[in-house]
């Protein structure tokens, strides 16, 4: 039996209950965590704060990379529902504009009932000549618009004529080009003077268009409304040229005739109208 | 040089030109200095004709003389004939007197501007389109305005050329 109990670890058995017995009455005796227990965390804390430290490093990548990951999906979803507000702004405001470019032609329309077919038109390119005034549209002959044409603006001034005719484009001689050459008349109450709008080189390098062939005993101011004539039939009548700048003499000393500054706004054009028929007063 | 490397040579000159055309007919038409539009293809013209001679030069002018009658208003075939023959000449002149240097081709510009703008200015006041004062004042500003552009398109063909150029006998690459 003893050696059944010493070849079994049967002193291994006594240690154990007598530092069980230790500890119980340490623990009865001394307040706290008991000297086992102690020295358990004394021993244990920094390797149980490595791996806790550990633990949480790795939860943290985890979740750090999950919400990452949904994050992406929720910028990815918002990106979207931008991308489709920022195609809705665009057709609301393209429609917008086409709204008000319809306004306009209709006041137009009511404004001038006279000319009875208006095409309207875009410009889609600048002058690229110092030699003469003009520009071109955006549509041609697939819309109609022939060759020797009145262009207006939406406010009815007159811009140009037609020069040439494409398939979907057009050029435009503007009214201070050199080649201009219409009836115009001077409009006050009561009154008309006839002349005649042709364009000079000298003054189309500054922008502005002759008014020739006046009569003698007429006195022209600064700031007289310019219109044409209608004379003839190949224009329109009444629509608004410009207005005197100033009255100079010919270089020959004879005649006179008026610096005329357009009205419209030839620089910065965007829309304008061909009229493609307008009524005839006699 | 093989087929294809005449080929990818004038395929490079032409997209040299693309930047100039655009910039002319896109940017500085818009916003005219002096109330002039610089006109920057015969320019382009006397470029290539400095490095390739007479004959390239000459078709290069005609090539581009055919997009300036489409592009610019005014009288058809006019720019046609008159770059190949900036072209032709230029490239004449090159061959055997002027260095392909920038201040050989800044006097080739000026010598092809001006008779640009002399033939400009005959056909004026032959179609009595203005006196010839004004006529006179809107060829010089468009001339000097234009040549103003020469230190921009010359690198830029001179870095063709460099890179897919002809190798003449005895020239130089200025």
């Amino acid at each position: 039996m003893k050696k059944l109990f010493q070849s079994n670890g049967g002193l291994l058995v006594l240690i154990a209950l007598l530092l069980a017995a230790i500890t119980l009455v340490l623990s009865l005796i001394l307040s706290g965590a008991d000297p086992l227990a102690n020295l358990w965390g004394v021993v244990t804390t920094p390797f149980r704060a490595v791996g806790t430290a550990a633990a949480d490093w790795a939860e943290r990548s985890f979740s750090h990379r999950y919400r990452e990951e949904v994050l992406a999906d929720e910028v990815e979803r918002l990106r979207q529902e931008l991308a489709a507000a920022e195609r809705q702004v665009r057709e609301g405001e393209a429609a917008q504009e086409e709204n008000q470019r319809l306004r306009t032609l209709l006041e137009l329309r009511q404004r001038r009932s006279d000319l009875t077919d208006l095409e309207s038109a875009t410009v889609t390119a600048r002058a690229l000549s110092n030699w003469e005034s003009s520009f071109t549209i955006s549509k041609g002959s697939n819309y109609g618009i022939q060759e020797g044409q009145c262009v207006i603006d939406a406010y009815g001034n007159l811009v140009g004529v037609v020069r040439e005719v494409g398939l979907n484009w057009a050029t435009v001689l503007t009214v201070v080009d050199t080649d201009i050459d219409m009836g115009g008349k001077v409009s006050r109450p009561g009154e008309q003077i006839s002349a005649v709008l042709e364009g000079d080189f000298a003054l189309m390098t500054q922008g502005r268009v002759k008014l020739s062939y006046l009569p003698e005993d007429i006195q022209l101011r600064s700031g007289d409304l310019v219109l044409t004539s209608g004379r003839g039939g190949v224009y329109p009548p009444d629509l608004v040229v410009g207005t005197v700048e100033s009255v100079e003499n010919d270089p020959s000393g004879m005649t006179r005739y008026a610096v005329v500054a357009p009205r419209a706004e030839l620089d910065t054009l965007n829309q304008v109208f061909v009229v493609k028929s307008f009524d005839i007063v006699e | 040089m093989t087929t294809q490397d005449q080929v990818r040579k004038w395929l490079c000159y032409a997209l040299g030109v693309l930047p100039v055309w655009l910039a002319e007919t896109q940017i500085l038409n818009r916003v005219p200095l002096f109330g002039v539009i610089p006109v920057l293809l015969p320019l382009a013209a006397v470029a290539v004709a400095l490095w390739e001679g007479a004959r390239c030069g000459a078709a290069f002018g005609l090539c581009l003389g055919l997009v300036a009658d489409a592009t610019y208003p005014g009288a058809p075939g006019g720019m046609t004939l008159g770059l190949c023959a900036l072209g032709l000449l230029t490239g004449a002149v090159s061959q055997y007197g002027v260095r392909q240097t920038f201040v050989g081709y800044l006097l080739c510009s000026a010598v092809a501007m001006g008779a640009l703008e002399l033939v400009r200015v005959a056909w004026c006041l032959l179609t009595r389109l203005g006196p010839l004062p004004a006529v006179a004042l809107v060829a010089a500003k468009e001339g000097l305005w234009s040549l103003c552009f020469t230190p921009l398109i010359y690198p830029i063909f001179k870095l063709i050329c460099r890179l897919v150029g002809s190798r003449r006998p005895g020239g130089a690459y200025g």
